[in-house]
């Protein structure tokens, strides 16, 4: 087996190949064999022997002129008989010296006429045919056609597709087998990015491995790659801190307006957002701290009764407690956003919670205009904003849904979004490991 | 000694690594009357706090060298002076880990004065001479019937171990009730109170608020121990122990 591994992909294709030409070589060489010992049963063999000896004393009794004419009236459509003064040659054609041993042992007398019996081509017909010799050299050929022929040629059709279909399954297995490694593969390209990097074992043929192996080196810079990118955004989004804090602090002693003032203050407070909703956004995607036990209907009781204590059009319906095995920080943060979504797009929200068999479902209802069927999708992917202007008065990057998006698939859960028929959003999110 | 320190300003030490933004934060609280010692590292906050204690460290937990947080770790070994945390990362973990090593509170890049102002007159008020002669309480873990309140933390956990979210006035409005227990707590006191939390505080408010508390304390074995006295206010009617 160590020695078969190092064999490599192409030399295993040559040895199936050399597998299959040789099974076939075998089988062909059986089948051959079994073609000629090929016999009758009885009482066809004896049928045909008896018109074959009637055909040849009959024709050797009449007198040449009229051979061919006899010939034709002992022809019936099942057994042709034609007379020629030579024998002729039929290429390709299978002698059968069973039915020819079986057939002379009806009429011996045959023997000394030089019977030949043999298998046509499928080209030609594929029916039994042979020949008589006369005392004047002359020749009855006679040829079958129907049920007899029918039988054995379906016969050797079948004997024929029978190793080539047994060679099909034999290749198709030993293919499989060989191919398996890369089928692996190819289910671990499908998940590259998703999660940190999970490595190929390396098995199968040298070629195999060496791509397993490229692979998985590949796996690691692409994973580096996202890793750094999210580094970078996190990079920047701290150091813009400091000059913004500079800022803040030389605009608070500048001896500007006020109304100015609230202005630059509103501005630094709005790139405060973006660069913390961009952290969050970033930090969202991560493993972070493990799951806790965490009374949901007071979180969202909680978010319910800040929003209103702003003077928000917002209600609860649920439970006064339901506990789930969640990240707190993240589910907070994934409620806030839709919350916050639907006072800023609709001015009203209504929350529900309920449980069933274990999952945890969260409702967030709203009377607003809704979202674009076509963008629903959309709205769910980084730094998309619905365009429009309404959309430009909430801060943000467009990062809230995203957030709630990659939030719930950390837990296991799903995000749903649609529109009411009779207009608003309704977001929905479920979640799994609910404690009861 | 306390005399000394009530009559001068307050002495207040930044260790912030950036020095632009070092200077206009000390100048801002020159202004605002405190003592300023600025440095940009912890080495040199050694050596500051050697010389001379400070009432109150503004401490940036990124910095060159040993971080903020390790800094705290350290200083909480010998010294109990107030610290405030500023993070450049806004993250929620920071600010739990500042706080839970003991920090007084957190600010997170970019802040304003005005806001810095007041969330260092806070903790010295806290600090300083306890307001209504209430001793300031040691260990910041109180619980009453299974349940657990980290006062550090911010958090409730129920009985079942669960974290239960509070809103900003209900936790100020347990923190009383816990600090308190089994003595009536007058309505007039409440109202102060959730002055600062709430845009309309009345004594309607009080009672929504007290009734949400109710609700989220409330568990399948029973009401929540908050029991009103009728004219007066409202009392804790449980065992309070503090860890």
């Amino acid at each position: 087996m160590k020695l078969l591994r190092h064999v490599g992909l192409g030399g295993r294709l040559l040895g199936i190949l050399a597998i299959v030409v040789i099974v076939d070589f075998l089988v062909n060489t059986a089948l051959f064999e079994r073609t000629s010992d090929f016999a009758l049963r009885a009482e066809d063999a004896e049928r045909m022997a008896e018109h074959l000896v009637i055909a040849h004393r009959v024709i050797e009794a009449a007198p040449s002129e009229e051979r061919n004419a006899a010939a034709q009236q002992l022809s019936t459509d099942r057994f042709a008989i034609t007379w020629s003064r030579a024998r002729l040659n039929a290429v390709d054609a299978i002698e059968l010296a069973t039915l020819r041993g079986q057939i002379l042992e009806f009429e011996p007398e045959l023997e000394k006429s030089h019977l030949h019996m043999k298998l046509m081509p499928l080209s030609n017909g594929g029916n039994i045919a042979g020949s008589v010799t006369l005392q004047d050299g002359s020749v009855v050929n006679f040829r079958t056609f129907g049920r007899v022929s029918w039988t054995l040629n379906m016969g050797r059709l079948l004997a024929m597709a029978l190793p080539s279909l047994v060679l099909l399954i034999l290749a198709w297995v030993l293919f499989r087998a060989a191919l398996k490694p890369l089928r692996t593969l190819v289910r671990a390209t499908s998940e590259v990015g998703a999660g940190s990097p999970r490595p190929v074992e390396e098995t199968g043929q040298a070629e195999i491995r060496h791509l397993i192996r490229a692979f998985n080196a590949m796996q690691e810079r692409i994973h580096q790659l996202l890793g750094s990118g999210s580094q970078t955004l996190l990079a920047i989004g701290h150091d813009l801190r400091t000059p913004l804090a500079r800022l803040q602090l030389r605009i608070d002693d500048a001896g500007i307006e006020p109304e100015l003032r609230a202005e630059l203050d509103q501005d630094i407070a709005e790139m405060r957002d973006l660069l913390q909703s961009l952290q969050t956004f970033v930090e969202s995607g991560d493993e972070g701290p493990p799951p806790e036990r965490i009374d949901i209907a007071a979180t969202a009781l909680t978010q319910v009764d800040n929003a209103r204590d702003t003077g928000a059009l917002i209600t609860y319906r649920g439970p006064r407690h339901l506990e789930i095995m969640v990240r707190p920080v993240s589910i907070r943060r994934a409620l806030s956003n839709l919350v916050e979504n639907a006072l800023a797009y609709a001015g009203n929200a209504r929350i529900e919670l309920r449980e069933e068999g274990g999952v945890v479902e969260i409702v967030v209802d709203d009377d607003g205009p809704g979202i674009p069927e076509d963008r629903l999708v959309e709205v769910l992917r980084p730094f998309i904003r619905l365009d429009n202007a309404r959309a430009r008065n909430t801060a943000g990057m467009g990062l809230g849904l995203p957030i709630v998006d990659r939030v719930v698939r950390a837990e296991g859960g799903t995000l749903h979004l649609a529109n009411k028929p009779r207009g608003g959003l309704r977001v929905t999110i479920r979640l799994p490991h609910a404690l009861t | 000694m306390n005399d000394h320190i009530s009559m001068t300003a307050p002495s207040i030490v930044l260790v912030e690594d950036d020095a632009p933004l070092r200077n206009l934060t000390a100048r801002a609280l020159r202004e605002h009357g405190y003592n300023v010692r600025a440095v940009a590292t912890g080495a040199e906050l050694w050596v500051l706090l050697e010389n001379e204690p400070a009432d109150l460290i503004v401490l940036d937990i990124m910095l060159p060298g040993t971080n903020g947080i390790d800094l705290l770790r350290r200083l909480r070994q010998t010294r109990d002076t107030p610290v405030i945390f500023i993070s450049a990362r806004g993250g929620e973990g920071d600010r739990v880990v500042g706080l839970e090593l003991g920090a007084d509170d957190y600010l997170s890049k970019p802040f304003g004065t005005r806001e810095l102002i007041a969330r260092i007159g806070a903790v010295l008020r806290r600090h300083g001479a306890p307001v209504n002669g209430d001793p300031q309480p040691s260990g910041n873990q109180l619980q009453f019937q299974g349940w657990r309140l980290s006062t550090a933390r911010r958090e409730l956990r129920s009985p079942s171990g669960a974290i239960v979210d509070l809103t900003g006035a209900e936790f100020d409005l347990l923190s009383v009730f816990l600090g308190q227990p089994q003595r009536v707590i007058g309505r007039e006191r409440l109202i102060e109170l959730s002055r600062t939390r709430l845009a309309d505080s009345s004594d309607r408010s009080v009672d929504v608020l007290v009734s949400r508390l109710r609700r989220k304390l409330s568990t399948t074995g029973g009401a929540a121990p908050i029991k009103t006295v009728r004219g007066v206010g409202y009392m804790f009617a449980a065992e309070v122990t503090r860890h």
